[in-house]
């Protein structure tokens, strides 16, 4: 432990001071893989080695927050995001790395900030604020104020092993806001507590921003981040995988999300298809009940999506070259064959539809491969969910030989900067 | 090297640690009928019972020790505040989880905080042992008070310095707190407490007086009745030595304290 570099305040406001530097940090867990808690055991385990397991937590993050800045962590389940958040607190000592906090931070760490359950809500009040700094004047001025922003009026004399999750939230929160500190560091305070609160909540980040305090927020939901964040990071196993505005940080997760999807999806695929390979029976079986189904003429079989270079694909971005290829086979010979394919976004909105009777498509070629492929060029489709449904018919559009409404579903991330369902070309003028 | 610079980690010490320590005598007797009761109670029950056993079966009172009941009350009650501490400075992080997983506090507060009921608990008792000193008509003099708060004091401060050694690794040992609850008992009993020094041959007294904690029970309750005190020396050798286990105590505290957050 050293003390401070002196910040000098003679330093220029114009460009803000830092409030969080952190620099090269690392965070080692060792995972012992039966818990040593007696003698006896950590006698045993001296003889038994290799009962350990380490793994780091955080790996090399950097990042600085300057002051008054609401700056968001992002990442999914497991990145590294609350033991960074504990780091910060100074609940966890970091293993590497240099980390600089300028100023009085109020902590904000899962369930209740340190809560007693024997002890009521006052006492607990009391407790808490003496924490977070406060001397015991402080409290009594504040305390009516506290209460009332927890809307616990009535509770307050109960012990706290009486309350809900959601009234200990509250209480928490209220003492932490009102604990004045300089940095605010939240984790995860939206998952619990009603809207009403939570909007609450959020009004009350919004004004501490504007009193030029830190805010340090940790979540998962996206919006929330990209409605109150001024920049944000991106935390994928313990790694920063970018650090940038809400909105640059918020595409990169949903992205990243996404391309996890792909890959789930893809293994999926994968899965069925070595299971198909292996038993056959169950898929083959099903199969027959499709091609058997009331003696169709021609049956639709699967639809691949693909990307330019002709490899299935789940997860597009927007203005990417797509191909929808839709397999059929066909029973009995048809004079004529037409196809219909249309996009749905995930609300159920008709995007975009196209058949080949409208467009007057020579469909033999089809016939002879046995598939029937769509091409589109930099699809305009923003951010969503999409599926495709496919209908094939003779000459008559509302009478089809088969129709499946909800084949399959792939997905769009849009880096444009704008809103809505599509992106249609535009020039401020 | 992971280093961590911050202007302020923390103001107001004073305030925390009291916080921390009111709370806890707070929660002490709640839920017992009796109550804040028990804080007198408690040692006046052991007394009568220790009284009677020693005074009427082994008749110290009529061999050499006419005080022998304030002799007993006196080193009982500094037995007991010394187990007290330093049991609940043992167990002071482990019991006081929500207050290093939850929220950064300087966990030297907590271990600090929490032994400090038994300091209270030991104040409250001080006015039954004054009166005891009354009934048996036996005013200590200004000097054997003076050296009974000293060596309180001193006291305090092993079992405060037990604590930071012992607390981070009761964290990983829980075997820790019945290990000391039994040395505990040795170290009573390896004490002048139910028995007077002077019941023992002479050449096991500087043995015994080894002992710091035997050492300040004797010489307490000496000053207070016989106003009979230790030499200048060895008076000293014994402050430097409790003082250079606070120190040790604390420094080995701050080593490993840092990843007690994990380890709970």
């Amino acid at each position: 432990m050293t003390s401070t570099t002196d910040n000098n305040s003679a330093a220029s406001k114009k460009d803000r001071p830092i409030a969080i530097s952190v620099k090269n940090v690392f965070k080692q867990f060792t995972i012992p893989h039966e818990k040593i808690s007696t003698l006896r055991s950590a006698f045993v385990n001296f003889f038994k080695r290799n009962s350990y397991e380490s793994f780091y937590a955080l790996k090399d993050v950097s990042f600085e927050v300057k002051k008054g800045e609401f700056f968001g962590i992002i990442g999914r389940n497991g990145s590294g995001k609350s033991t960074l958040l504990k780091i910060l607190a100074g609940v966890y000592t970091a293993n590497k790395g240099v980390i600089n906090i300028n100023g009085l931070v109020s902590p904000f760490l899962e369930l209740g900030i340190g809560f007693n359950p024997e002890l009521s809500g006052r006492d607990n009040i009391y407790l808490n604020a003496t924490v977070l700094g406060l001397c015991e004047k402080e409290i009594d001025e504040k305390f009516d104020s506290i209460v009332a922003f927890s809307e616990l009026e009535r509770f307050i004399d109960q012990k706290i092993k009486n309350y809900s999750s959601g009234m200990q939230v509250r209480l928490a929160f209220s003492v932490a806001i009102h604990a004045n500190r300089e940095i605010l560091l939240m984790d995860e305070v939206l998952a619990v507590g009603d809207s009403n609160f939570q909007s609450k909540c959020l009004r009350e980040f919004v004004r501490y921003k504007d009193m030029g305090k830190t805010v340090i927020l940790v979540t998962h939901d996206i919006s929330t981040m990209r409605k109150y964040c001024d920049r944000a990071m991106l935390l994928r196993s313990g790694e920063v995988v970018m650090i940038g505005s809400a909105e640059e940080v918020a595409n990169g997760y949903i992205y990243q999300n996404m391309s996890d999807e792909e890959r789930r999806v893809m293994r999926d695929q994968e899965m069925a298809r070595i299971k198909e390979q292996k038993g056959a029976k169950g898929s083959k079986a099903e199969d027959a009940e499709r091609d058997g189904d009331g003696g169709k003429a021609v049956v639709i079989t699967g639809v691949e999506f693909l990307d330019k270079n002709g490899k299935p694909k789940n997860v597009f971005v927007s203005g990417d070259d797509m191909s929808i290829r839709v397999y059929f086979k066909q029973h009995k010979e048809v004079a004529e064959l037409n196809f219909g394919l249309a996009i749905y976004n995930d609300d159920g909105n008709y995007a975009f539809g196209v058949n080949t009777f409208m467009d007057e498509v020579d469909t033999q070629k089809y016939k002879k491969n046995g598939y029937c492929q769509v091409d589109y060029k930099n699809i305009p489709l923003r951010t969503n969910s999409y599926y495709v449904g496919f209908a094939i018919y003779g000459d008559n559009v509302h009478n089809a030989y088969d129709y499946v409404p909800r084949m399959k579903s792939f997905q769009v991330f849009s880096k444009d900067k704008n809103f809505g369902m599509v992106n249609i070309g535009y020039k401020w003028n | 090297m992971p280093s961590r610079f911050m202007t302020k980690s923390h103001e107001n010490y004073r305030e925390l640690v009291m916080r921390i320590a009111k709370t806890d005598f707070k929660l002490r007797y709640h839920g017992s009928v009796l109550g804040y009761v028990w804080v007198i109670l408690k040692p006046l029950l052991m007394f009568t019972i220790l009284n009677f056993v020693f005074s009427s079966i082994f008749n110290f009172r009529n061999s050499g020790t006419p005080y022998y009941p304030l002799e007993l009350l006196t080193a009982l009650l500094l037995f007991q505040f010394f187990s007290e501490a330093t049991m609940t400075g043992l167990m002071s992080l482990v019991n006081k989880a929500q207050l290093v997983t939850k929220i950064y506090v300087p966990r030297w507060t907590i271990v600090l905080g929490s032994t400090m009921n038994a300091l209270f608990v030991f104040g409250m008792n001080l006015i039954v042992l004054a009166l005891f000193f009354v009934y048996y008509g036996r005013i200590p003099t200004l000097g054997g008070v003076a050296m009974f708060i000293v060596y309180a004091l001193l006291l305090y401060i092993l079992a405060v310095a037990f604590s930071f050694l012992t607390a981070p690794f009761y964290v990983r040992f829980r075997d820790l707190s019945t290990i000391w609850e039994v040395l505990l008992s040795v170290i009573m009993y390896a004490s002048p407490v139910i028995y007077p020094l002077t019941s023992l041959p002479v050449r096991y007294w500087q043995i015994i007086l080894l002992n710091p904690f035997a050492f300040i029970v004797n010489y307490s309750k000496q000053g207070l009745i016989n106003n009979n005190y230790t030499t200048f020396w060895h008076f000293m050798a014994m402050v430097a030595g409790i003082v250079l286990a606070g120190v040790i105590a604390f420094l080995v505290f701050r080593k490993y304290e840092k990843t007690v957050a994990e380890l709970i």
